[in-house]
């Protein structure tokens, strides 16, 4: 059963002439799911989710959140949903535990319900031995990690998260993905957004791509590569090419096609795993020794390309 | 109203670890009435701590002359009068000037100026050897007093300066009396009026009657009437013209917050913006009680004002506060961002309080400027303060409260329009 159901959600800034920054998404996203919003700078991620958290009035179309309309019933809407910010928005002049406990009362926690609850929340962010520390001292992986603790206090039925690895260093954003695909596990929907295809590759349950507004695929990341179709390419060198060799491994089962260039050749396959070893085999028969070889499964990245035109990171 | 309160409590805890805008809210209002206040001769009012002085007598007074015994003969079995020196001492260290003057008596000159160069006094006053024999002899005597300073300590130098220059110019002007006297009574008589009268005079300055120091110290005038001492009045305006500015440090979060990403966070909470404001009200509203509170405490405290009647100082007090909070959150309501807020808001401020009175009191009834300045939202709330602190009643203030009252629902409307339709 869908948490989110999207239907032909618009936004167009400063109208008539304004951008139109979202055109006509419908989506849905299903309890227990991560699902991703992948595109560029600009494609209107950022817009999406300030919709469907009731800070944007769409221009037309509507949301259902956990049954809930965006239009008709904002404090219902917000009540469902935890949202953490592309920018961190924390009091740097507060401590960690104080600014759980702010939160926790702007999400209508009190007593003893709001401590318990931002004791659990601090140990699950790793931040309990630092709670009494003004967030202004914390480094930038803390923060980060507190920007999504206070989402989480109200325990949201759905989380939204706008890019919040942008600018982290990589531990910082590893420990972000695991706590994230962690709460995935405890049953928790999560609605991502990122520019970062292999983010949305390694997370997401399904992925919308959105480019200028449109949403341009969406599905699980087998089927979107699938738009690309589903051969890998296959490059490798050889110490030398033996006569013939190229006619042989072209008719091995599962390979599309073969092509040669001095000791170069280039082979689509459906599935490296299966037919590498072959090539192999049928090389060192022959006396050749193959001295490197390179594997491109595709990606999303080539399905952006392929739908676009464009490559995904400018 | 949780959600109020939790908005309020925390900016409060915000602005309380904020030391620059403390020393903004708190510590300058204070230095300004109080170095102001001065100057305008409130000093009288001020608590500072009594100058060290070290004090040595080296007067000698002389043995009678010949003329002098001769004249002692006419003056009637008269006592040998005492060193004038002693009620030049009486002077320094009478209990009158206790609270100025802390004066510890050495044995000499050289002793004096130690204390001095070693730091245990900021003065040194040396008594020379003929300040007797000066004042007593003949015409053309003189004699100097030494005042030997730490130039480091200009106030407290100040201090003293003044007072031993009004006791000299009184044993001058005791001399003076005495030698036309002396001049009047024919040349035979003379000399022994003269001393008759320099010796009641020292008598007298002795015992501490004539030579008191407050007597002779420069009144407090608040100008018109009455006892209010002028560090009030200038505290009031100051008070005023810095809540403005408090409360503007305070409303501005509603724009850094916009900026920074917690005031949209706020919004994805099952919180709606007519509370956020509200709590941002409630915020600037209880930031400037607190720093009139502290600000009319400090007042007490170190300047010894009175208020007036606490009902009526409570009334104006919310009044003052509902005027500065809803002007801050109307320009916060015009201006965009935090920067413009600064400039835009400190202009408006240092016009009103102009405009006002803030910086110079209340003027003449009737006069242009008094009619400008009960059309500005300040002005009439400084002349309730100002009636508040001659003994006003609740209904002689009242008639005052009207324009900023009138100010205030304004601001509050634009202030509310304004914001209500940017965030919600
Ligand atoms: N407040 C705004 N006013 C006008 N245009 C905006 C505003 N916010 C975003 N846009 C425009 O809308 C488009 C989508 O922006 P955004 O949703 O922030 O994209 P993303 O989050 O995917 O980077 C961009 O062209 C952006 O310039
Ligand atoms: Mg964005």
């Amino acid at each position: 059963m869908s948490i989110v159901e999207v239907r032909g959600l618009s936004k167009r800034y400063d109208p008539p002439k304004g951008v139109l920054a979202v055109d006509d998404a419908s989506f849905s996203i299903e309890r227990g799911e991560i699902f991703s919003l992948l595109g560029p700078n600009g494609a209107g991620k950022s817009t999406t989710i300030a919709m469907l958290s009731c800070l944007l009035r769409p221009s037309h179309g509507d949301a259902l959140v956990d049954s809930h309309s965006i239009i008709d019933d904002p404090q219902a809407v917000k009540s469902v949903i935890g949202v953490v910010p592309q920018e961190i928005a924390v009091y740097p002049d507060m401590t960690a535990r104080e600014n759980l406990v702010f939160w926790g009362r702007m999400y209508g926690l009190s007593g003893a319900e709001l401590q318990t609850r931002v004791g659990e929340v601090l140990e699950l962010v790793s931040l309990a031995d630092r709670q009494k520390d003004r967030v202004d001292k914390f480094s930038g992986g803390m923060k980060r990690r507190l920007n999504v603790g206070v989402a989480l206090l109200h325990r949201p039925s759905i989380l939204y998260l706008d890019e919040p690895t942008v600018g982290i260093d990589p531990q910082s954003r590893r420990s972000i993905l695991d706590g994230i695909l962690a709460l995935r596990d405890q049953g928790m929907t999560v609605l991502y957004t990122t520019h970062y295809m292999a983010e949305a590759q390694e997370l997401s349950d399904r992925i919308g791509i959105i480019d200028h507004g449109r949403m341009i695929a969406l599905g699980t990341h087998a089927e979107l590569v699938r738009i690309v179709g589903q051969e890998a390419r296959v490059d490798l060198t050889v110490d030398h090419m033996l006569e013939g060799m190229v006619e042989r491994w072209k008719e091995l089962p599962g390979v599309s096609s073969a092509s040669v260039e001095d000791e170069h050749a280039e082979l689509l396959v459906d599935d490296a795993n299966a037919v590498l070893p072959r090539l192999f085999e049928e090389a060192a028969e022959g006396g050749s020794r193959i001295t490197s070889v390179n594997v491109s499964e595709p990606n999303l990245e080539l399905v952006f390309l392929h739908l676009t035109g464009r490559a995904l990171r400018e | 109203m949780t959600k109020v309160w939790a908005i309020a409590w925390k900016d409060l805890r915000s602005t309380a670890r904020n030391v620059p805008a403390l020393a903004m809210m708190l510590v300058a209002p204070l230095v300004l009435a109080g170095l102001l206040g001065f100057a305008f001769g409130g000093g009288d009012s001020f608590d500072i701590a009594a100058t060290k002085v070290a004090l040595a007598n080296e007067d000698t007074p002389p043995a009678m002359t010949a003329g002098g015994a001769a004249a002692g003969g006419a003056a009637a079995g008269a006592e040998a009068p005492p060193p004038a020196s002693d009620a030049f001492v009486g002077i320094l260290t009478s209990e009158s000037l206790n609270d100025v003057l802390d004066v510890t008596k050495v044995k000499d000159a050289a002793a004096a100026r130690a204390r001095v160069d070693g730091g245990d006094a900021a003065v040194a006053v040396v008594v020379p050897r003929d300040f007797t024999a000066a004042l007593y002899g003949s015409g053309d005597a003189r004699s100097a007093v030494e005042l030997y300073v730490n130039p480091t300590q200009q106030f407290g130098t100040a201090i003293t300066e003044s007072i031993v220059g009004q006791a000299l110019l009184d044993f001058n002007g005791a001399r003076a009396a005495a030698a036309v006297a002396a001049a009047t009574a024919g040349p035979n008589a003379g000399s022994a009026a003269a001393q008759a009268a320099a010796a009641a005079f020292v008598q007298g300055g002795g015992a501490g009657e004539a030579l008191t120091f407050t007597s002779r110290a420069p009144r407090t005038t608040g100008g018109e009437s009455d006892d209010v001492p002028m560090v009030g009045l200038v505290l009031a305006g100051m008070m005023v013209f810095f809540m403005f500015f408090g409360a503007s440090e305070v409303a501005t979060t509603i724009l850094t917050e916009a900026q920074d990403g917690t005031l949209p966070r706020m919004l994805t909470t099952p919180t709606s913006a007519a509370t956020i404001l509200s709590g941002k009200f409630m915020s600037v509203f209880l930031t400037v009680i607190a720093q009139l509170v502290v600000l009319l405490a400090a007042g007490v405290a170190l300047f010894g004002v009175d208020w007036g009647r606490p009902v009526v100082v409570a009334v104006l007090s919310v009044a003052t506060a509902v005027v500065a909070t809803g002007l801050a959150l109307m320009i916060m309501g015009v201006v965009k961002t935090p920067g413009q807020a600064g400039a835009i808001g400190s202009g408006v401020y240092v016009v009103l309080a102009l405009l006002g009175g803030n910086f110079t009191g209340t003027v003449t009834p009737s006069s242009a400027y008094a009619t400008v300045q009960g059309l500005t939202p300040n002005g009439p709330l400084l002349r309730a303060w100002d009636a508040a602190m001659r003994g006003g009643s609740l209904g002689e203030i009242a008639s005052y409260l009207l324009v900023p009252l009138a100010f205030a629902t304004v601001f509050f409307v634009v202030a509310g329009r304004r914001l209500g339709r940017r965030y919600a």
